[in-house]
């Protein structure tokens, strides 16, 4: 939908001409979408302007970071956060950081690493943004999703500006919920369709202590960096259960002991992608892995802030995976391999190896729930993925799922995903029927209903109407309608 | 083959923005993370390396309609291969190459630059890429050099366009000729007969022009007997080096970049520097010494079926990671009293100078903005001078440093060794 020259030129006087374009040339580089325009404002008060013009003109807006993942519906007012890329304070003392959308968690955590504070790092990899709505490998340690919001600057879709928390009534960033108002409940959703419409131009994120070095000791070339020395207090391990039921016993203990730095419920493949450099030993790894697995497993990360505290912790994980029959798998012992793991897991720099990488494309599954029950599902969402496999539909990860425990371990992600090459259609055409199969089979088997794409009133009437309440709170919120269902999460 | 040899690369791209940071195990902080210039100044996704590749498949699917915006991507890039270098680290697919053969196809489908056609035009006419004054084998004058059209030489030095014609350049050919002759090399030049490498046509886009200015140059190598071809100019090294290599005209004669060279002599004892200098400085790598001066890998298969993206055989990535690094620094670091402090972006993953693919003639404003961002990097490490490798940086950084009155100081690589002596 093209914009008329007196609405453009209404948009261009906000931000400059230089920072907006309709040209149809660029939108192949914005998800293929025909956006209305694309603009990049550099400030608050430049997001608000635009905003209210959208409102004015009744133009659908939303804002991306860097963008990675999105589904966005053509005609958009697009903001490109790009330009507002500030790392605005790290408050060492009351252990938070503000940031704009642009700052990547690579960044920021870098500079975190210096001062020996850490924070929650997105999953999907450190090329994200360091904003909102992390969830991935560190939760046990450091909580995910909105355990980590603090005071949030955010522009209401009728283009208010909304300090919540502390900022709502003093200068600071330390507290989401007060003195100031919480709107918790609306800010820090995350899921389809409870995406919080608006936009965030500013917010803190908690940190915690990083018991690691300042700075990874890295070495080697692209694209096999090691690490020079092991760090004296941090281990990375490898366990594999003889069950499902093994594997579930140990997490839960972990989780309730509180050891882990990190627990990450890999399976086989995706430590396969992360220590080797190319898809052809990608592929050769995962059979050797696979061959020396007991059966489903999970990655840690142990860190002691001495000596005693790591022998402390290292004793009673060993304990824990003693008692559950686990294995630790002997060739991720391998230091080389070791540094490998811990610096990519805390750095989450091998994301798009685990994932992108094999076929060029992924679908997938998950799912933020109980944790021992999606388990269950996933293992058969698995079991359904075999067939794809055998018909060279998908790359070959024995039909495995992942996941990790959030905290002390019971609430959880849980993910499945098919990597393929898109461009066969009939491997696209039949991941879709199994994702479809699948999160039919979920909802259907009371495990969970899997939220992404329309709710049936089916599903409506299973989890309390949820989504009509929270279309209600939209419709309060956004009475003319700009911000689109959805949205992009990193 | 041209750009269509690539659509499953174009197509693998999965916009992960990586082409636009060095690697996220590379970044210690929140500045000089960025690595590609075109993103960085013009903001839009369509001006990284993955933005391209999206709009290249696109059109390879749909068909490419070349509008000014289309041209302005195209051309507001140095092919300085750092989206590419980045990228690699975590996917198997290539990325410069299809955005040098998009530029190719461009100028052979009539979508020129107004200044990169001057450019080209001047090349065909007086086998220069810089506008000739004087004869080219002018600086030499004096020096008594071998002339390795009259003569069989063993070593060649490939003086470059640049060097031989900017009367600011001249002491570089000056300061190249001096330290050859104290090592005692026994080396020739071509002189007025020299042409230019074609490697920054090639840049540009254009192929049948690169290939014809190569021709001549393996012609006068052979002709002379040449052995090693000795460059002092990042873009003749990797014209000699990688680009002749790819289009299977580079023989057995052996290519080195003078730092190279002057690296090799002081190992043999041929080559003492001793003056001391007293001077801190940082080192800037040379987009086409560096990342794109790996040797070019020469690789035939195909894509074994499925959903996999593996070959027959194993395809193996230029990643810059074999590139040109230590001998320059070796030999900095050889030189008494000369202090060496690294910059963040180095080595593969350097911030470009903003001279590359054609990028000083087409937007030299791009260029400087470029060149200043290196030049703020360099200052960052308390270093006096910046030291770089290539008469293309130099040029580009006085200029940048001439526009924003800093007071850092721009050498090249001979320029210090030549005084050291």
């Amino acid at each position: 939908m093209a914009l008329s020259k007196e609405v453009y030129r209404e948009f261009e006087d906000v931000v400059g001409p230089e920072y907006i374009c309709d040209d149809p040339t660029i939108m192949p580089s914005y998800h293929g979408v025909e956006h209305a325009a694309v603009i990049f404002p550099e400030n608050t008060a430049q997001v608000q302007a635009l905003v209210k013009l959208c409102n004015k003109h009744k133009l659908r807006i939303a804002a991306i970071s860097t963008a990675w993942t999105g589904m966005f519906p053509p005609g958009l007012i697009y903001l490109d956060m790009r330009r507002m890329n500030r790392i605005i304070e790290i408050n060492e003392k009351n252990m938070y950081a503000v940031v704009e959308p642009y700052v990547i968690s690579g960044q920021l955590q870098a500079e975190l690493f210096k001062r020996g504070l850490h924070m929650n790092m997105k999953g999907a990899g450190s090329n994200c943004t360091a904003l909102l709505r992390g969830h991935g490998h560190l939760d046990q340690s450091t909580g995910g999703d909105d355990r980590n919001h603090l005071a949030v600057e955010w522009i209401t879709p009728e283009g208010e500006i909304v300090r919540t928390g502390a900022m709502g009534s003093t200068d600071e960033w330390f507290c989401g919920d007060g003195p100031g108002p919480s709107m918790r409940a609306i800010i820090s959703s995350a899921v389809p369709p409870g995406v919080t419409p608006g936009i965030f131009t500013k917010t803190a994120v908690k940190l915690y202590n990083w018991p690691g070095p300042s700075k990874w000791p890295i070495q080697g070339i692209s694209p096999k960096y090691t690490l020079a020395e092991l760090p004296s207090n941090m281990m990375a391990r490898y366990y594999s259960f003889p069950s499902v039921e093994k594997m579930w016993e140990a997490e839960i203990k972990l989780g309730e002991n509180e050891i882990c730095l990190e627990l990450m419920g890999f399976n086989p493949a995706m430590v396969a992608a992360n220590i080797t450099t190319c898809n052809e030993d990608d592929a050769k790894m995962f059979q050797k892995l696979n061959a020396e697995s007991k059966g489903p497993g999970f990655f840690v990360i142990i860190a002691g802030n001495s000596s005693a505290d790591f022998a402390y912790r290292k004793k009673v994980l060993e304990q824990i995976v003693r008692d559950a029959d686990g294995e630790s798998m002997k060739s991720l012992e391998d230091p080389e391999i070791e540094g490998i793991l811990l610096c990519q897991c805390t750095r989450i720099s091998a994301s798009i190896r685990e994932t992108f990488r094999p076929g060029g494309a992924f679908n997938s599954i998950p799912i933020m729930s109980q944790r021992d029950l999606t388990i269950r599902w996933a293992v058969g969402a698995g079991e359904a993925k075999l067939p794809l496999i055998e018909k060279g539909y998908i790359v070959d990860d024995g039909g495995a799922f992942f996941g990790w425990g959030v905290e002390q371990g019971h609430l959880g992600k849980t993910e499945i995903f098919c990597k393929f090459n898109p461009r066969e259609e009939e491997a696209a055409a039949a991941v879709t029927k199994w994702q479809q199969e699948q999160s039919k089979r979920a909802f259907d088997e009371s495990y969970f209903a899997s939220l992404f794409g329309p709710i049936s009133p089916e599903v409506s009437k299973k989890m309390s109407g949820f989504n009509v309440w929270w279309q209600k709170i939209v419709e309060a919120v956004d009475p003319n309608k700009v911000a689109p269902q959805g949205g992009p999460l990193v | 083959m041209g750009l269509e040899q690539y659509e499953d690369d174009v197509n693998i791209c999965c916009r992960c923005s990586c082409c636009k940071f060095i690697p996220m195990q590379q970044i210690v902080g929140r500045e000089y993370t960025y690595i590609c210039p075109s993103i960085s100044r013009y903001h839009y996704h369509s001006y990284s390396g993955g933005g391209r590749l999206n709009i290249l498949a696109a059109g390879l699917k749909n068909g490419f309609n070349y509008t000014d915006r289309l041209l302005d991507i195209v051309y507001n890039c140095q092919l300085c291969g750092a989206c590419g270098a980045s990228c690699n680290y975590a996917m198997d697919m290539e990325v410069q190459q299809p955005l040098e053969e998009f530029r190719i196809k461009c100028v052979e489908e009539g979508q020129t630059n107004p200044a990169l056609q001057k450019v080209i035009k001047g090349l065909r006419k007086t086998g220069s890429m810089v506008e000739t004054q004087g004869k080219r084998g002018a600086w030499a004058s004096g020096l008594k050099l071998k002339d390795a059209t009259k003569e069989k030489v063993d070593v060649l030095y490939h003086v470059g366009c640049l060097t031989s014609y900017d009367k600011n350049m001249q002491k570089l050919a000056k300061a190249t000729a001096k330290i050859l002759k104290k090592a005692g090399v026994k080396f020739g030049i071509a002189g007025d007969a020299e042409t230019c490498c074609g490697g920054r046509a090639y840049q540009m886009g254009y192929r049948n022009d690169f290939l014809k200015q190569a021709k001549k140059n393996m012609a006068l190598i052979k002709k002379a007997g040449v052995k090693t071809v000795v460059t002092s100019c990042a873009d003749g090294y990797h014209a000699f080096k990688v680009l002749y290599d790819q289009h299977d005209l580079k023989g057995n004669v052996e290519v080195l970049h003078i730092s190279e060279y002057i690296d090799r002599l002081i190992k043999q004892g041929k080559l003492n520097l001793k003056k001391d200098l007293g001077l801190s400085v940082t080192y800037h790598d040379p987009c086409r010494l560096g990342r794109m001066g790996e040797p070019w890998i020469h690789w035939e298969g195909q894509k074994i079926p499925g959903g996999q993206h593996i070959f027959d055989p194993p395809k193996e990535y230029r990643r810059g990671t074999k590139g040109t690094y230590e001998p320059p620094r070796e030999v900095i670091r050889s030189i008494p009293g000369v202090n060496l402090t690294e910059m963040t972006r180095i080595k593969e993953y350097a911030w470009c100078c903003g001279a590359g693919g054609g990028v000083i003639d087409s937007n030299p404003e791009f260029a400087q903005w470029t060149a200043k961002e290196r030049i703020d990097e360099a200052m960052s490490t308390g270093a006096e001078a910046i030291v770089t490798a290539c008469p293309w940086c130099e040029k580009t950084f006085n200029e940048a440093i001439r526009g924003s009155g800093s007071s850092m100081k721009v050498f090249d690589i001979v320029e210090l060794v030549a005084k050291a002596i």
